[in-house]
């Protein structure tokens, strides 16, 4: 009785500590005015987008597993077992091109903004929004 | 009790990545912010690793620790190192 | 910090309160949930099944290697089977990121090639380069580790479909070394080594170019003969190719592990085109863009 009320409070707990992370890089993002703070903010808000994801995958049971089968040749028992014990493989196959492709895109933002620095001397987004021309 | 165990500790690498996170936006000095934010994603790799994601933790090791914080502090060095207020 | 900003605060923090309250009493239902979704047991059992069946659990289906993928790794199973469609188009997401990046530089190039000639012209200058970097103790053991990290990204990736890895993962592992021999090293020591930016290039495409042909491979041989199926891996009973070859689980699994190669070769060259373009010297740009000025 007194675990499943501590195991509802540590997820809530969970929840609340993710969308407080959300929030921090959110107002990163909007808020601060150098350009790199903000591709870091923006790096944050994806890193938690994709624990969230990884999250839905997960299971509330003890012996879990990754969905690795141990053995080649399985067969029915071997199956059943490492089904009732695997988490749900879906969100991190999803998870996993995202990380990489967002890495991709953070490349291309940062040499936009070092190109911005060359060009125009500043990274701060106030300067950068009184050019002309 | 295992599972509580797996669960608290679970919440608290979600807190230090919380902790990490709000350092990393609130810090002046963009080298520091670039460090917070690679403690971040080591407390990330290890949340990934108890929710049995072990896929994620070999891509995520390698792109949020070394290549993103080496990128960034390049970039730092190109640029400018102090935000202004 | 101005009134409007304040009320954008302020409706940002009421919002996220808001759904962090929805998300704890269970919006998305009970997440997590103790059992498993339909969609992932589904893939779970049938990965690494082809002859066994599991009439009570799926009674429609009567013969499993339809629907198998040769693999013991549900995560590689998925990325490069079940869902490849969605895999071959991120990794095109990939590529025009990388293409971007360099086309920022573009407008350099010419002139990075002017440098060159010079430099090779004047080769007292390429003999000095042993000269700069760290201690020598820093140097050895970084080629060390280049060499060691290497092995390890081509482990991963090529064991991708039996244990956890594959081919983003190898391929993200493998850009570390190049960028440790830059920060130890210095970027002519990659350059010597052979990883010029132009050899990268063409070692990323020859990457996505393999993706492409086995993607499209069953595809093509399809429409000559009828019933075309994309992406195909194993034979499936109602498509015309026979699929790639599986002899037993253990040896060469499907496609699964040409992708996994080619995927390695794209993801770590893309990312080491990337870093030979970012530790460019900033005075060789100033120098251009000064001269840019100066003819307008």
């Amino acid at each position: 009785m007194i675990e499943e009320y501590l195991e509802k409070i540590l997820w809530t707990y969970m929840f609340f500590v993710m969308i407080a992370t959300f929030g921090v890089s959110i107002y990163g993002i909007v808020f601060r005015p150098n350009m790199l703070k903000k591709i870091i903010a923006l790096t944050i808000f994806g890193d938690t987008a994709n624990v969230f994801m990884i999250f839905i995958g997960y299971r509330a049971i003890y012996p879990i597993k990754p969905p690795v089968l141990w053995t080649s040749h399985p067969d029915k028992n071997v199956l059943n077992t490492f089904v009732s014990q695997s988490i749900d493989p879906v969100p991190p196959a999803l998870v996993i091109t995202a990380i990489v492709i967002n890495m991709a895109i953070t490349l291309l933002i940062t040499f936009l903004a070092i190109q911005a620095y060359r060009l125009y001397g500043s990274l701060d987004v106030r300067d950068l929004s009184k050019l002309k021309g | 009790m295992f599972y509580l165990l797996h669960l608290v500790m679970l919440v608290l690498m979600m807190s230090i990545g919380f902790v990490f996170a709000f350092l990393a936006i609130m810090e002046r000095d963009l080298l520091k912010a670039v460090v917070f934010s690679a403690g971040q994603a080591a407390a990330y790799v290890i949340v990934y690793y108890l929710l049995m994601s072990p896929d994620i933790v070999l891509a995520y090791a390698a792109i949020g620790v070394g290549i993103y914080s080496a990128v960034m502090i390049i970039a730092i060095k190109k640029t400018e190192r102090y935000e202004k207020v | 910090m101005g009134t409007r900003e304040k009320i954008l605060l302020a409706l940002i923090i009421i919002s996220l309160a808001l759904l962090a309250v929805i998300l704890s009493f269970g919006a998305l239902g009970a997440v997590p949930l103790k059992t498993i979704r339909p969609l992932g047991s589904f893939y779970l059992y049938f990965m690494a099944n082809n002859n066994i069946m599991i009439q009570e659990i799926y009674p429609s289906i009567t013969k499993p290697s339809d629907f198998w993928a040769a693999s013991t790794e549900g995560v590689t199973a998925i990325l490069w089977d079940y869902r490849g469609l969605d895999t071959l188009f991120e990794t095109s997401v990939f590529f025009f990121a990388i293409i971007g990046s360099v086309s920022v530089f573009r407008y350099y190039s010419a002139s990075l090639e002017e440098k060159n000639k010079k430099n090779t012209n004047n080769s007292s200058i390429n003999t000095k380069t042993s000269d700069q970097g760290l201690s020598l103790i820093v140097k050895l053991i970084t080629r060390i580790n280049f060499v060691v990290i290497i092995a390890v990204s081509a482990s991963i990736a090529f064991h991708g479909q039996l244990t956890p890895g594959g081919g983003f993962q190898g391929g993200a592992t493998l850009a570390v070394a190049p960028l440790l021999a830059i920060a130890a090293l210095s970027r002519y020591f990659v350059e010597d080594v052979g990883l010029k930016k132009n050899t990268m290039l063409t070692i990323r495409t020859l990457g996505l170019l393999i993706i492409g042909l086995l993607a499209l491979a069953p595809l093509i041989m399809g429409l000559v003969g009828g019933n075309p199926y994309i992406m195909e891996n194993q034979p499936k009973s109602w498509a015309m190719f026979i699929g790639f070859p599986s002899f037993g689980l253990g040896v060469l699994l499907g496609s699964l592990a040409f992708y996994n190669m080619a995927e390695l070769l794209a993801v770590g060259a893309g990312f080491t085109v990337v870093f030979l373009l970012l530790t460019l010297p900033e005075e060789f740009f100033k120098k251009i863009l000064s001269r840019e000025v100066g003819e307008q």
